[in-house]
């Protein structure tokens, strides 16, 4: 019974580290992601506010349809505040990251 | 057949004289490292979604009342039962990081009495789950009260009588959620990334025993985390929970889902494991809007299948099947808008005790509104 407890304590703690080391993971591959690339011998697309909109807006409508999708069929665009509650809720029962909770809202209140 | 299950074996008064021990000291020590872990990792992680402020901080979201409702009649080896159910739900966000939410049921099983003809039943009424959610950061919301217990994937997200595709729960659904599928205490959880194409999603718990009306749960705690991937549209993932009263058994399970992006095809499926029995469902869902004709009106039929076995374990529940059970579902439904559908489905239950066919036919209906100015001012 101790041996039991043991391996189930460790087996959490592992769990726990696992958690901790993503983590910082996430944390490292942002960022990375924050970095401009810098080719040498290549020129960085130029992307205007409204390009850059029009971008979080596509991936917000991707985002949109991967999340919902994965538990009922995708509703129909509700008012914006009322949208904003209806997130929140979504982000705690279906646990959402952070950042599609944002970008689906952007999608949803556009 | 009752969408509700007790487990009143849990419940009992006499419970409460072994809820304390080495094993419940143990677990709490290491749900605290969790925790402590937790936090220590968020400073490096909140910087991801701070470099930006947009629509989500500008708009200040308004209270909402949502419910699901339907009407299901089932015929049960040829018995006719009306299933009328309510469940509304109100959400109450308070500032940015707090929501305060609350989901009840009320249904009834009328079935007529043996030679009768009238259909009678009660009215059943339940408390699913009301707390309270504070969004600590990104990667961490605390949660705590009554809450759905997050164990495989159906209890906490396809439960909602508009969400499931097929009416009847699946056989093994009571392993591992407790009495009423719902703790009572506090819980973590949170979702982030941890490569760009890689989602994580945890959630750890730990509920007290209540021996309230309405309100009941076990001593026990636990865990379940994901991986979602957004390309390929597929999660997988598993759960624990040790409880913490009577023989302190575990119960864990597995479960997975998949959206191809080429089909309009849902596949979820589940596998759970406790002292009571072990079994595992898989539901194919295939929506026709790929259909060559006809596609104006077929686009909005769904056809869903569901093959689920149970296998008794060394204690017998009284919320699952006595006997090994096999079922077969076929369903199909009609969505008229995303939230007013018509579900019908047959399936065949084999078990040694005799098997049965069981019809199903109904309604569902999802609304939703604002309590307040839903647009911004």
């Amino acid at each position: 019974m101790k041996r039991r407890r043991f391996v189930l304590a460790m087996l959490l703690a592992l769990a726990a580290g696992v958690f901790a080391g993503a983590g910082t993971l996430a944390g490292r591959g942002n960022d990375k992601t924050n970095d401009p690339p810098a080719p040498a011998n290549t020129k960085a697309p130029k992307v205007t506010p409204q390009q850059s909109n029009e971008d979080r807006l596509i991936e917000g409508q991707k985002r949109f349809h991967a999340n919902c999708g994965r538990c009922h069929a995708a509703p129909h665009k509700f008012p914006p505040r009322m949208m904003a509650t209806i997130v929140r809720h979504m982000r705690v029962r279906a646990t959402i990251t952070d950042e599609d909770m944002r970008l689906m809202l952007a999608y949803m209140t556009q | 057949m009752n969408r509700r299950q007790y487990r009143v074996a849990n419940v009992s008064p006499l419970n409460q004289s072994v809820t304390s021990g080495l094993g419940g000291l143990a677990f709490a020590r290491v749900l605290f490292l969790f925790v402590v872990a937790l936090v220590a990792a968020c400073p490096s992680l909140y910087g991801q979604s701070q470099t930006e402020t947009d629509a989500f901080d500008s708009i200040k979201p308004v209270p909402v009342f949502t419910m699901g409702a339907g009407f299901i009649t089932q015929f049960e080896g040829g018995t006719p039962n009306l299933e009328p159910l309510v469940s509304p739900i109100f959400l109450v966000p308070i500032g940015q990081n707090w929501l305060i939410e609350s989901r009840d049921t009320f249904e009834s099983d009328l079935a007529p009495p043996p030679g009768g003809s009238s259909f009678k039943g009660v009215l059943d009424k339940e408390v699913d789950y009301l707390q309270l959610d504070y969004i600590a950061n990104p990667y961490v919301t605390v949660t705590v009260g009554r809450f759905l217990t997050p164990f495989g994937i159906f209890n906490e997200r396809l439960y909602p009588i508009w969400i499931r595709d097929l009416q009847s729960d699946p056989l093994i659904l009571p392993i591992g959620v407790g009495p009423s599928n719902a703790s009572t205490g506090a819980m973590l959880r949170g979702g982030f990334n941890v490569a760009p194409a890689i989602e994580v999603n945890y959630a750890t718990y730990f509920s007290t025993l209540s021996t309230v009306n309405r309100w009941d749960s076990s001593r026990a705690a636990g865990f379940r985390a994901g991986i979602f991937l957004p390309k390929p549209r597929l999660e997988i993932g598993g759960s624990f929970e040790h409880l913490l009263q009577d023989d302190r058994t575990n119960a864990f399970g597995f479960h997975a889902e998949w959206q191809p992006n080429a089909i309009p095809l849902d596949i979820r499926s589940e596998y759970a494991r406790s002292r009571n029995g072990s079994g595992y469902w898989v539901e194919p869902a295939y929506r026709l809007s790929q259909a060559p004709v006809w596609r104006d009106q077929l686009r909005k039929v769904q056809v869903v299948a569901r093959m689920q076995e149970f296998f008794t374990g060394r204690v017998v529940d009284d919320v699952l099947p006595p006997v090994n059970t096999q079922m077969f579902e076929f369903g199909l439904n009609y969505y008229f808008r995303d939230d007013i559908r018509f579900v019908s489905s047959y399936g065949r239950q084999f078990a040694m005790q005799g098997n049965m066919n069981v019809w199903t036919v109904g309604f569902t209906y999802r609304l939703a509104v604002p309590l307040g100015h839903g647009d911004i001012q």
